[in-house]
């Protein structure tokens, strides 16, 4: 946590632990591949794993917003309906029409940036304690989405995504659907952000102690708000991509993502204190998890069956490799 | 400032007893704040004020949430979280209606024996903090996913039967009878506060490391305040189904979150070791009170949550705000 430790040693430590955790969380999923194909024949085939990888794509997303307040010790609990909210201003501000579909995007994004903005602010500036913060920016953001669209899923309005947006998500580009494209180039971005920029290093070195960064010139505040606007912009962008994908927006389409995203950073090998991870591991942590999922659909498990193992699961991954140290 | 100099000793010690209870004074400064203000909306609406059916109804719908609080304050308190509160009470509520059959000797057993299923569950969560040294709010996000699971195995579709006499002995609808257990909850709480545990309690909240330096169990206290709030969650899970005469497994869900906020407005710090079950109660009353204003000054339901949210952010800060100045001036 805020141990004072010698910065060298530390430094080559953490990148060891770091890349076994990487490992760890990329051959839960091959591993989870593996005992698919054995239940179910063929679930390790070429068809099956883009099946998994797109829906990995959306957690992946969300999950990316996730990994940036992670890192720096904090959690965004406004996932939800940030993502549903987003959903539903999308198809209502483009009316469904080509001409209109930027300027929604762009609006959606900016949304998503601005309540980024707000959790960032209370956070950093107000001091209000993140999991408060962002639980009541989740319940502002549902209050004004029913308010706001009168309670009515998309359907009785009949408005869909544009379909140029449509088609940017269900289009094939070199044999892989369009989703799958806009998530690897995400990938290769954050793992740029985070791993060779200043703004990654400061992030790294807030989340491993804020008040030393604070004394060596780090400006805690702004990178602090800016990791809160990306993660309301990657739920915003996870939203779009998902009203691109069904056309339709629906009430409480965020819910699930909370969990997932949470599920992927700590699958993924992200310490939940901060400082510690970085988002090829959560990318992987998505894949394990939709991987999991979809052996126990593909096996026919109830609901209260993948409920159970979905919290065994974690509670195994945790005690693997996301125990604290001991104490002195 | 100078003022205060000049101030007679017995004034800086009502100061004192005021600063060193911050967060507790002004929850219960704010539930005097937003009954009065139910009271005039209620007024400006019916023509009168609100007697012992609103004041019934209101205790008997707050008591699940009030113990729900008074779980997550048990484990706040250690530094910890506990967001399987939720699933417990849909366990305990599955289980109570799934197999709770009328006769005095159901009752207290199956009563008992889901108490202690709370105490167990609890047990588990505090096992895999205390000696999987795992996060709370990780340990308790995947339980929660389990306990919710179990739940639903228990109890597949809502339905089953609470028999009428626990019901009325647990939630008397005719007049506010629920008031007693508040009181005696607080009494009960005062008394805990002071005894070893208690002590120990938010020792280990304030800082693990000086707490094991002085002697303190860590292990066996931490074990100690999840199988307390499991107890609790239990005890909600059971009211919540004397209210509702059945059960459903999905019924609890929401309570999780919103025992955070009770205890965040109750002035129980996320920090640890700072803060108060009466605190944790009066938050509790303080959103039941909420959601009341809102109906009465026809607010569209559906923006319901949005003005709970803006709420909480506005007395956090505000909370936070007076606090410096009170240690300040």
């Amino acid at each position: 946590m805020s141990e004072a430790i010698g910065a060298a040693p530390v430094r080559r430590f953490a990148l060891d632990a770091d890349g076994r955790r990487v490992a760890f969380a990329v051959l839960a999923a091959a591993a989870l591949f593996a005992v698919g194909d054995l239940v179910h024949p063929g679930f390790a085939g070429a068809a099956s794993i883009e099946a998994v990888a797109l829906n990995a794509s959306f957690v992946g997303l969300v999950a990316a917003g996730q990994c940036f307040v992670v890192l720096v010790g904090g959690i965004d609990l406004s996932i939800p309906w940030v993502l549903n909210g987003a959903a539903i201003l999308l198809v209502t501000a483009s009316l469904g029409q080509n001409a209109r579909a930027g300027f929604a995007v762009a609006l959606t994004l900016g949304m998503g940036a601005l309540v980024g903005f707000v959790n960032g602010f209370g956070i950093a500036v107000l001091a209000v304690p993140a999991v408060v913060m962002t639980l009541a920016m989740n319940g502002v953001m549902e209050g004004l989405t029913l308010g706001l669209s009168g309670g009515l899923t998309c359907g009785a309005c009949a408005s869909y995504a544009p379909p140029v947006v449509r088609a940017a998500v269900n289009g094939g580009f070199l044999g892989l659907p369009a989703a799958l494209w806009v998530w690897l180039f995400i990938i290769v971005a954050v793992t740029f952000v985070l791993g060779f920029t200043g703004f990654g290093r400061k992030t790294y070195a807030i989340g491993n102690n804020a008040l030393a960064s604070r004394l060596a010139g780090v400006n805690v505040r702004a990178i602090t708000i800016l990791l809160y606007m990306l993660s309301g912009m990657f739920s915003a962008l996870a939203g779009i991509m998902l009203v691109g994908f069904g056309g339709q927006a629906s009430l409480g389409m965020g819910t699930p993502f909370l969990f997932q995203s949470v599920a992927a950073v700590v699958i993924g090998g992200l310490d939940i204190l901060g400082g510690r991870g970085n988002y090829v591991g959560v990318a992987a942590g998505s894949m394990s998890l939709m991987a999991l999922i979809s052996v126990l659909l593909a096996v026919d498990m109830p609901e209260y069956g993948r409920s159970i193992l979905y919290g065994v699961v974690i509670l195994l991954l945790l005690l693997a490799y996301g125990r604290n140290r001991a104490a002195d | 400032m100078s003022a205060s100099l000049a101030a007679p000793a017995r004034l800086t010690r009502v100061r004192r007893y005021l600063l060193h209870n911050l967060g507790l004074n002004l929850a219960l400064a704010l539930l005097v704040v937003v009954v009065a203000l139910y009271c005039g909306v209620y007024f400006a609406q019916q023509g009168r004020f609100p007697g012992n059916f609103e004041l019934t109804s209101t205790v008997d719908n707050t008591m699940p949430l009030v113990l729900a609080a008074i779980a997550q304050t048990l484990v706040v308190l250690t530094r910890g979280i506990d967001l399987s509160i939720g699933g417990m009470m849909d366990l305990t509520n599955a289980l109570a209606a799934a197999h709770m059959k009328a006769g005095i000797g159901s009752m207290l057993g199956w009563s008992a024996l889901i108490l202690a299923v709370g105490a167990g569950l609890g047990l588990v969560n505090g096992l895999l903090v205390a000696y999987g040294r795992l996060q709370p709010i990780l340990v308790t996000l995947a339980t929660l996913s389990i306990f919710q699971g179990l739940a639903i195995r228990v109890l597949p579709d809502p339905g089953g039967a609470i028999p009428q006499a626990y019901t009325d002995a647990l939630v008397n609808t005719s007049a506010p009878w629920a008031l007693v257990y508040v009181v005696a909850l607080a009494l009960l709480w005062l008394g805990f506060r002071r005894s070893a545990l208690g002590v120990a309690l938010f020792a280990v909240g304030n800082d693990e490391r000086a707490a094991r330096a002085n002697g303190i169990d860590v292990i066996r206290t931490k074990l100690a305040a999840y199988m307390m709030g499991g107890v609790f969650a239990a005890l909600a899970g059971l009211v919540l189904a004397a209210t509702a005469t059945s059960g459903d497994a999905t019924t609890g869900d929401g309570f999780t979150l919103r025992s955070v906020v009770a205890v965040v407005l109750g002035g129980v710090s996320l920090f640890g070791g700072r803060g108060s079950a009466i605190g944790a109660m009066a938050g509790a009353f303080i959103t039941m009170m909420i959601v009341n204003v809102l109906f009465f000054t026809a607010i569209d339901p559906l923006y319901q949550s949005f003005f709970e949210g803006l709420f909480l952010v506005v007395v956090v800060v505000l909370g936070a705000v007076i606090g410096r100045r009170f240690r300040r001036g």
